[in-house]
């Protein structure tokens, strides 16, 4: 047996923070909830709260100055967890302000002691702790004995086995605050507004003795309460991967020939084109032809107004069920949020086919705040889906450029292990089009530039231009076999 | 304000039933002032004794809005310096008058809290007020 002190973790009851928190919250942790006011810091702590307490392990919930009570139960209870049958039994409010007024910090610390004496909770809530800090400070000592005051509570939350959670209206991390210093775990809630949209993020700064998940972690509060995204973990690959691999069909006839005898299993494939190149049709025929298998995918929808597919078949596909469509028209997405929905989906439906439709769509969904990071989020979704050894096919917009020879706008590239082309070219007054397979990771492909057409049926992919050159460059010419011979 | 709810009336019905049979001033004065600090104890720990006064006030001038003939009691009220006080100011009013009163401020007071948390929440705080009256009932009954 260990002789280690275990520390056990709650389930805080959040979707996602959990993960982020590093496996849970630690118990008798003596927390911090910091952050600007309207950032969520009542309501964390009240999904927190609704979810851990029962009757043997009951819940204080100390209001301070602040918000006055009558509104926070007002607003908090339109939430979902909120159950008014929990309130005096397994959660008791108590209101402090009449002790916080006088400015005494032994008193509000002498009341908060005695309440929890006589209720033994096992989780204390302090909102706003800044109020108890700031009232204290009014009188003429400026200092007060706040570093004192809070290391006794902290001392007293842990040795009544109670787990903590001061609640402040804090906007610098770098303040030197004896906060900081005494609570164990810090949760910075903030909000990030760049043009006209606001994203919520989380950081956990410090957790003690927890692996907790580095960096900014975007979240969203609708009625069921706070959701955190938390970055999807990597799957890890137990084995190399086996070659030659299974191949996909891609329904469209011949393409899978130029592929080099369909897509490799578990692969994340670019489709690149102009617009009205085929894009859109070339992922439906994916989808159809899994679904003709007897498989099931998932799509993601960024530019199309929802249930006007061009699609028929992509239609009878998603109300069949066999294909899940992930449709989010929420503004300020984040890449995790999308991630989570994707996975969401492809859990549900067991699905082995995933489309993303299209890439510039997915970027102009998202928040203004990530769009610096696009790549490097793509790069990290990619990573999330193809882990899971579902296959991937993302449409990207291709802007016609026949001075430079480009497959895709955002250097992603070499994110995806194949790449189709599509392009416009001119002959003889006409606008065709023509498609390349451009890279298949470990394969042998095809290297043609195959003219194509799209009619009813899909996409029917036909024979190459021999007579014509230049293809590329959008105007080829005519290529005159003389002047070969000499 | 919305039409009492089946709560606010329980909580009128434990008045009469604090008052018992015998409904002189005195007695309509202290059950009134009784339940009225059977619910201050209820709320006060919830949202604060400045709450609860804040609520109290409200409660008056909406009674003296909404039942003219009770504004001058409700002034009176007002003018009082807590619940202690308001005994003095009931005991001075007619049976009827200080009866009405007392319903009217107790059904107000509950669906002002109604208004603001809910009927679930209110109804869960408020309950103990009128509940344990319930079990007071059967001495009732028997008294002469």
């Amino acid at each position: 047996m260990s002789s280690k002190a275990t520390i056990n973790r709650l389930a805080t009851g959040v979707p996602g923070l959990d993960e982020v928190l590093g496996g849970g919250l630690p118990e008798f942790s003596f927390n911090l909830i910091a952050g600007p006011p309207g950032c969520g810091k009542t309501t964390l702590a009240h999904q927190m709260m609704f979810s851990l307490a029962t009757p043997e392990r009951p819940a204080l919930f100390f209001t301070v100055l602040g918000e006055p009570p009558l509104k926070m139960l007002r607003y908090q209870q339109q939430f979902d967890f909120f159950d008014s049958e929990a309130i005096n039994q397994s959660i008791r409010y108590i209101n402090l302000a009449d002790d916080t007024l006088a400015g005494d910090l032994d008193e509000v610390l002498r009341r908060i002691v005695s309440e929890v004496e006589m209720h033994s909770p096992a989780l204390v809530f302090v909102d706003s702790f800044r109020s108890v800090v700031l009232a204290s400070q009014t009188r003429s000592n400026p200092n007060n004995n706040l570093p004192q005051f809070i290391q006794q509570l902290g001392m007293l939350m842990t040795t009544w086995q109670a787990t903590t959670f001061l609640i402040g209206e804090y906007f610098t991390e770098t303040d030197t605050n004896p906060i900081f210093t005494v609570a164990d775990g810090l949760i910075w809630l903030r909000q990030s507004v760049q043009r006209n949209s606001m994203v919520r993020k989380m950081e956990i700064m410090k957790m003690r003795g927890q692996p907790t998940l580095p960096g900014l972690h975007t979240f969203r509060i609708a009625t069921s309460g706070i959701k955190v995204f938390a970055p999807a973990p990597i799957a890890r690959v137990a084995a190399p991967r086996e070659f030659p691999s299974k191949r996909l069909k891609m329904g469209v006839p011949r393409l899978d020939e130029m592929l080099g005898g369909g897509l490799p299993m578990g692969y994340s494939l670019l489709v690149a084109g102009p617009s009205g190149s085929g894009k859109s049709i070339l992922a439906a025929s994916f989808l159809a032809e899994g679904a003709r298998n007897g498989e099931t995918g998932v799509i993601a929808v960024f530019e199309q107004r929802p249930n006007h597919f061009q699609s028929a078949v992509l239609t009878d596909l998603i109300r069949s069920g066999q294909v899940g469509l992930v449709d989010s028209r929420a503004p300020d997405l984040s890449i995790d949020e999308i991630v989570q929905l994707l996975l969401g989906e492809i859990g549900r439906l067991k699905a082995t086919r995933v489309v993303i439709d299209s890439l510039s769509g997915f970027e102009l969904a998202l928040a203004p705040t990530f769009r610096d990071d696009f790549r490097e989020s793509l790069a990290r979704m990619v990573t999330a889906l193809t882990s899971l050894g579902v296959s991937v096919l993302m449409t990207s917009e291709l802007e016609d450029r026949y001075t430079d020879l480009r497959f895709s706008p955002y250097g992603t590239a070499f994110l995806t292990d194949a790449i189709i082309v599509q392009r416009y070219i001119e002959v003889e007054s006409r606008l065709l089009r023509i498609m390349a397979v451009v890279k298949v990771r470990a394969s042998s492909h095809s290297d043609e530039l195959r003219q194509y057409l799209i009619d009813d049926e899909g996409l029917q992919i036909g024979e190459r231009l021999p007579d014509q050159e230049g293809l590329l460059g959008g105007r080829p010419t005519r290529h005159r076999r003389g002047d070969s011979n000499g | 304000m919305s039409t009492p709810s089946e709560e606010s009336c329980q909580l009128a019905a434990s008045l009469m039933r604090r008052i018992g049979p015998d409904a002189e001033i005195a007695k309509v004065a202290e059950a009134t002032v009784a339940t009225l600090q059977d619910m201050h104890v209820a709320l006060t720990p919830v949202i604060g004794q400045q709450g609860v006064a804040a609520l109290y006030r409200r409660s008056l001038h909406l009674c003296a809005t909404q039942h003219p003939h009770l504004a001058s009691i409700c002034g009176s009220a007002q003018a009082a310096k807590g619940l202690s006080s308001l005994n003095a100011v009931l005991a001075e009013q007619s049976q009827a008058d200080g009866l009405l009163f007392g319903e009217v401020l107790l059904t107000t007071f509950y669906t002002l809290l109604t208004t603001l948390i809910g009927p679930s929440l209110t109804a869960r705080l408020l309950r103990d007020v009128w509940e344990p009256s319930l079990s007071d009932a059967p001495s009732q009954d028997i008294s002469p």
